[in-house]
């Protein structure tokens, strides 16, 4: 009886252990076999990554009175969320990577598509400044590019042979100029990879122990741009990627965990440690996608399946969203400047606001972004030299936020430097009194974040109203009840695990592995061919992510397979991705096909946008694999003896308004199903909730608190 | 007065739904001219047509949507809520005949509240060329139809319209689905503004709206303002105006900042020709404007009719840049309307250098030719295809005060317009692309050099030939690819044909080391505009303008040529002849050896100051001498080995003149001019 949790009077098993490596917090979310959640947090060491890690579970282990070996040897699940790819990749901090083209293409990274491989992926406001924007930093230097002599045509047929011999020369000069890791990115090797599968035999032979990513494997699409970064990137950080999550595993599994450990990706799934190498690639940004995970999880428990994710930090703004299942995607993020990838992620739009966001104004405008104090200097208010005003102030100057409980109390802030920045530096050029000016960049801020929320369901299809808002990070609370009421929006979450929520998702991600090839396929033949081609597709594609879970040590009958099709009008040039329902597609499927893809043409675009008499032409195949991970039973708060809290108000400034007295109440306080109206600041250690006249807030037995807009009387 | 947190607020949801609009266009868009090369664009407009907010498309779409919904005003009779007219006339307002314009209402009780309308490149909208380029045309009766069309009825697609533009197309169902994205995306805008004008009202978004336009022209104003008067003077010279038809024609600006204005004055460009090159007025507005929104207004100040008060832009009627009905304009946009945009980045660039305050913002040159490839074929299932290919998106651009020219740069018109996959343009088209690859040497000599662009080669694949219409802007003589304060241009824009090739030697060999002149079989340097075959067999390559350099090429640090030789950007040749830089066994730069010579090219500068008298001129930017400027001419391959191909480096038309300080021999200038026994098309 060495370790007893007080709270439980037995030893439980952990189910799930989520650590998720950010850039300043390491932070962990541990599920007991009762669903019972506990958090901890520490720094993140980026200098010894595996360090942060452990560190965060010793904090766990003293909550728990027991040591890290006990924890581990008592779990179940460990899953790791970690931005060391990411980090190498942003820094140039990977492999010196060697690459192959098909001879005459040796520069399609250089040339990058013109633009796209210089403003792309860049913030729209800084784009349009064109003849300021520099190139990023090349991933591969000149001399370690070499054209090999083959050629398939677009019809997958052997245009010229390879030249193996040559080849050979290729490799071994790469190797000598000191090639740890090789890229091979052949012309059409999606759909024939032949020569991508004799260059891997050759290198095995002449350059073993270098690892090899092949085109075809990392990225099987149409497009050799793309199709180049994204196998680059997967030899660039590796390596890398390999060598630590190696580390981690080992040490962990020398400190006691049974099984290996599991590493999300920035599709929302896991994937096991054995396998990471082959795939590092899928790892970066994959940092912000737990919290779609964590959201979609809480979704299941809530009753709701369609979901906004909105988490404010410090600099930045980021919404995702989910629809039932599925975690919207993005077929082709950017992973950098310039770097776009053809490897389908969790789609997360993000935009320059957050409590750092910087008020400025032009002399002829207001404006709040993109440009941040950061954490240093910070905010006016930090008193560490900023003179800018911040979100963050405008905060402070409208009572919002209580200088003397900024997360709990670690900060104190000094409304004075707020109160002189938005004046002298917004206040006085526009004319405007102090409050009316800060209460002005809250607005402006509320509005770009509605607008961004607006965007991200309207391109999808979706009305935004019609979906739940899941807010989450330090900054939300203060903005979340203003723009969901822009929005229209009934449903507002403020989820208890909040402060974790990207190690909650962490912790419960879902094993998957996903295959596709690209196989364009017109629909104006004989729908026997079509059919069984298509058939045939998603049978090696199923074989593919059966043996992937295999690998894994995973029965493959444990898991559920989803069918997509990436199809588009012939002639277009992006597609639509569709879930097809079924794993077989008949004959007389095409027009059900179309049927789809008709109605999802007319729900976004209107009546009027479809053409029956244009030909559909399905461009590539997708299969996922899913081993759901097991779900914890969350357990309820105990709320039961919480002393009642004293009447304590504080004036807050409302546009258009003036003053109202707004009552303050402690986030340990809330009481299970009592209803708190607004105007008033509910505190939370971390972080502080803004409900505004007219809106009302109540907590679940989960200690989710569930802000509606109040009937109108 | 609407307050600035209100007016900031509702500016942004107005631009975000016009984004909305922007990227349904590039959703359902059946071209890759549109999807990558970026040539569309959306606009919200008062009900007076004056644009409130332009999308992130082509800037030269940007001043004539307006020009376009004001005549749809004119025209459209009897206005209902739903409906929607197409018009591509380029006497109404289109650029050019392939731009087609959807303009809708949005009704707001039973009145007009304001308009909404996109513009998008059709990839064929008929005339007597394939792709509508027409370069055979001589008369505008051999140029595409021009539409005036109810699309929308009330909602309802108007099936005769659709018809009627359809059936003129060689690529049916590509204008049918282009048509489609237009239609779409006055759909999401309607929608979007009436939730929009629900939630704040019409009194608010109609303040919003116009105080927005007054905004973007006092930021414009107060700009310009800051500006010192002067005058700027900007050219470029078209090589060729028709198939056969190989006359030299030249746009002239005087650009002139007085008080806060800009006036555009094209006095002295030439008469118009009877060939599709020419640009209506609307056209040279808008061609003038791009600098200014590229450079000026940047991402700080709004792209909306603002700017358009600020300036001034008169061009004589009858001339290639103000070409009056029936003159025939299909080529228009990559035609003369480029190269006004050419002449006019030129006298900005000039402008913004005669400031210390704003001569980051100087690039004299941005693709300085449209190299635009329209290849159509017969595919062996019976359906025609047919596109442009993109490859003429990776032009270089100039060197700025500060740093290179980008590489690859695509079009100061479009910051996004891009060059597509090859794997994209051969499943598209039945074709095989041989290489695609940075032309070394192909950017023009600087201390901060231009741009390189980059070259293709491609032959017919699974089809015994392809039709190619070759329409490119200029450049196989002058290259029109403008440097600066010394710096010379880049490669012109130039195409080239290899018949009976040895296709198979050619693929089988490391294409890296493959020079034109090494591709086996007849090579043929193409003109400007040419209708060929290409059959199978046959090789045909080409490449757009590289970006010319900012400032004297003996200023640059050697360490930067020496980067450059080991990147393949710079041959050891040009190292030596246009940089004066020797490198050493491991190729680094020889420091020593680098001065002296480049101490001896100065020296021998000098010595032409001998030979010429000098003239006067300011003080020089190298030594501060005031004592005046000599000049000496030179065949155009002085430049570099990319030029004037054609002619092996030395055309019958222009030579290079270099202006160096009389003192200390530092270029000050390096400018393409006409020969002495030149004859051209220009007004004298």
């Amino acid at each position: 009886m060495d370790s007893i949790d007080p709270a439980m009077g037995i030893r439980p098993r952990f189910t799930n252990i989520g650590v998720d490596t950010g850039g300043t917090f390491t932070d962990l979310v541990l599920i007991d076999d009762r669903g019972v959640i506990r958090t901890a947090k520490s720094f993140s060491t980026p200098e010894a990554r595996e360090k942060g890690v452990f560190d965060v579970l010793g904090r766990a282990a003293t909550a728990l009175n027991t040591s890290v070996d006990d924890i581990l040897a008592r779990t179940d699940i460990f899953a790791h969320g970690t931005t060391a790819s990411t980090n190498a990749l942003i820094q140039r901090r990977g492999a010196r990577v060697g690459v192959l083209f098909t001879a005459g293409f040796e520069d399609t990274m250089t040339i990058a598509r013109g633009p796209i491989g210089r403003v792309g992926g860049l913030p729209q406001q800084v784009a349009m400044d064109f003849i300021h924007t520099e190139p990023p930093a090349p991933l591969v230097p000149r001399s370690m590019v070499r054209g090999v002599s083959e050629r398939i045509g677009s019809d997958g047929s052997v245009v010229v042979p390879l030249n193996e011999n040559a080849l050979c020369d290729s490799i071994e000069s790469l190797i000598a100029g000191g090639a740890e890791s090789l890229a091979v990115c052949l012309l059409w090797a999606f759909r024939n990879p032949v020569h991508e599968q004799r260059i891997t035999a050759i290198c095995a032979e002449i350059a073993p122990g270098i690892p090899v990513s092949l085109s075809h494997q990392v990225a099987p699409k149409m497009g050799e741009f793309e199709r180049a970064v994204t196998t680059v990137i997967n030899a660039y950080i590796g390596p890398l990627t390999e060598a630590y999550i190696g580390d981690l595993d080992r040490g962990l599994s020398s400190a006691g965990l049974a099984n290996p450990i599991q590493v999300i990706t920035s599709n929302g799934g896991a994937a096991r440690a054995a396998n990471i190498g082959r795939q590092a690639v899928s790892i970066v940004n994959s940092g912000p996608v737990g919290g779609l995970v964590a959201a979609r999880f809480l979704g299941d428990q809530l009753g709701h399946d369609k979901i906004i994710t909105a988490d404010m930090g410090g600099t930045s703004f980021d919404v995702g969203l989910i629809d039932g299942d599925t975690l919207e995607e993005d077929p082709r993020p950017y992973l950098d400047q310039g770097l776009p990838v053809t490897l389908p992620a969790v789609k997360l739009v993000t935009i320059g606001a957050g409590g750092g966001s910087i008020a400025w104004t032009d002399g002829y405008r207001l404006h709040v972004g993109p440009q941040s104090a950061g954490a240093d200097p910070g905010p006016a208010a930090y008193g560490r030299g900023g003179t800018e005003p911040t979100v963050t102030d405008a905060l402070l100057v409208c009572g919002i936020v209580d200088p003397e409980n900024f997360f709990g109390g670690a900060y104190k802030l000094d409304p004075a430097l707020s109160a002189r920045a938005i004046a002298e530096r917004i206040a006085q050029p526009l004319g405007l009194d102090l409050q009316e000016a800060a209460a002005g960049i809250l607005e402006i801020v509320n509005a770009r974040m509605a607008n961004l929320i607006r965007k991200v369901s309207i391109e999808s299809g979706h009305d935004p109203g019609a979906f739940a808002l899941y807010a989450y990070g330090g900054a939300t609370g203060a903005h979340c009840a203003e723009f969901a009421r822009h929005l229209g929006i009934g449903r507002l979450v403020l989820p208890y695990a909040g402060p974790v929520f990207s190690a909650l998702g962490v912790a419960i991600a879902d094993i998957v592995y996903s295959h596709s090839r690209s196989e364009p396929l017109s629909l104006t033949g004989d729908p026997a061919d079509a059919s069984e081609a298509v058939n045939r597709h998603f049978a090696v594609l199923r074989d593919a992510a059966s043996d992937d879970m295999r690998a894994a040590g995973i029965d493959p009958a444990s898991c559920t397979f989803r069918h997509r099709i990436e199809m588009r009008y012939r002639g277009q040039m992006n597609e639509v991705t569709l879930d097809w329902p079924k794993p077989q597609f008949a004959a007389g499927d095409a027009g059900v096909l179309r049927g789809l893809f008709e109605s999802y043409y007319e729900k976004r675009f209107g009546a009027g946008t479809t053409r029956p008499e244009t030909p559909l032409e399905l461009i590539s195949f997708r299969v996922e694999a899913t081993h759901p991970t097991r779900r914890p039973v969350l357990a309820a708060l105990d709320n039961g003896a919480i002393a009642a809290a004293g009447e304590k108000y504080r004036p807050v400034y409302i546009r258009g308004t003036g003053f109202v007295e707004a009552a303050i109440v402690d986030f340990e306080t809330l009481r299970v199903g009592e209803v708190y109206h607004g105007p008033s600041v509910i505190e939370r250690n971390t972080t502080t909730i803004w409900l505004p006249p007219g809106t009302s807030a109540t907590m679940d037995v989960y200690g989710n608190i569930f802000i509606v807009p109040e009937a109108e009387s | 007065m609407i307050d600035p947190i209100t007016f900031e607020v509702v500016k942004h949801r107005l631009w975000q739904i016009n984004d909305e609009q922007g990227l349904a266009i590039k959703t359902i868009s059946a071209s890759p001219i549109v999807v990558e090369g970026n040539d569309y664009n959306v606009g919200l407009f008062t009900e007076n047509a004056e644009l409130v907010t332009a999308g992130i498309g082509s800037l030269v779409h940007v001043t004539t949507m307006g020009d376009a919904v004001a005549s749809v005003i004119g025209g459209a009779g009897e206005i209902q809520a739903g409906d929607a007219w197409m018009l591509n006339d380029p006497f109404l307002g289109a650029l050019h005949q392939n731009d087609v314009v959807v303009a809708s209402p949005l009704m707001r009780d039973g009145r007009v509240f304001m308009w909404i309308a996109n513009v998008l490149h059709h990839p064929d909208v008929g005339g007597i060329d394939e792709g509508s380029f027409c370069i055979n045309a001589r008369t505008l009766d051999d140029d595409p139809p021009r539409f005036f069309m109810k699309i929308l009825d009330r909602g309802e697609l108007v099936a005769e319209s659709e018809r009627i533009f359809v059936s003129n197309s060689r690529l049916p169902d590509a204008v049918a689905l282009d048509l489609r994205a237009q239609i779409g995306a006055i759909n999401v805008a309607t929608a979007r503004l009436n939730d929009l004008l629900d939630d704040r009202g019409e009194d608010i978004v109609r303040d919003v709206m116009h105080q927005s336009i007054d905004l973007a022209e006092r930021q414009v104003r107060d700009f310009i303002r800051d500006i010192p008067d002067g005058s700027w003077t900007g050219e470029a010279w078209m090589d060729g105006v028709r198939v056969g038809d190989e006359r030299i024609c030249r746009v002239a600006l005087k650009l002139t900042c007085d008080g806060d204005t800009l006036r555009f004055d094209y006095t002295g460009s030439s008469d118009q020709v009877d060939a599709a090159v020419n640009s209506t007025i609307s056209a040279t507005v808008a061609g003038s404007a791009v600098p200014l929104y590229s450079f000026l207004c940047q991402g700080d100040i709004d792209w909306n009719d603002g700017l358009k008060r600020c300036i001034d832009v008169f061009a004589p009627e009858g001339t290639v840049v103000n070409a009056t009905y029936p003159a025939p304009v299909s080529i228009s946009t990559v035609g003369f309307r480029w190269l006004v945009t050419v002449a006019a980045t030129q006298a900005v660039a000039r402008m913004f250098n005669s400031t210390d305050k704003h001569r980051d913002r100087a690039c004299p040159s941005w693709n300085s030719s449209s190299n635009c490839n329209n290849i159509f074929a017969m595919l062996p299932d019976g359906r025609r295809t047919g596109s442009l290919l993109s490859d003429h998106r990776g032009s270089g651009a100039a060197g700025r005060s500060f740093a290179d020219g980008f590489d690859h740069a695509g079009t100061v018109t479009s910051y996004a317009s891009s060059l597509g996959n090859v794997e994209g343009a051969e499943w598209k088209l039945p074709v095989m692309y041989l290489y695609r690859r940075q032309l070394a040497d192909s950017a023009g000599a600087g201390e901060y050099r231009g741009g390189v662009t980059c070259e293709v080669a491609l032959t017919p694949y699974g089809v015994d030939e392809l039709t190619l219409k070759l329409t490119n802007t200029a450049g196989t003589e002058q290259t029109n690819a403008h440097g600066i304060d010394g710096g010379y241009p880049g490669a012109g824009s130039q195409s080239f044909m290899v018949r009976n090739a040895d296709i198979d030697a050619h693929l089988t060999q490391s294409a890296r080391l493959l020079k034109q002149t090494d591709l086996r079989g007849d090579l043929t340097w193409l003109p400007s505009k040419a209708d060929e075959v290409i059959r199978k067999g046959d090789i045909y390559g080409f490449w757009a303008a590289g970006g010319g350099g900012f400032r004297d090429p003996l200023r640059r640090v050697p360490a930067k040529v020496a980067e450059d030789v080991r990147s393949g950007l710079v041959s050891t040749a040009e190292a030596r002849r246009s940089y004066g830089v020797v490198l050493d066994d491991d190729g680094s730069a020889d420091e020593d050896a680098t001065q002296a010579l480049r101490d001896q090219r100065r020296a021998e500068k000098r010595v032409n100051g001998r030979k010429h008298a000098a003239v006067p001129g300011p003080a020089c930017t190298a030594c501060g001498a005031t004592g005046g400027v000599v000049q000496s001419r030179y065949p155009l391959c002085h430049a570099g080995p990319w030029i004037a191909r054609r002619y092996n480096g030395d055309g019958p038309n222009f030579e290079l003149q270099e202006t160096s300080c009389s003192a200390c021999g530092a270029l000050v200038d390096v400018s393409e001019v006409l020969k002495k026994t030149a004859e051209t098309g220009a007004t004298q």
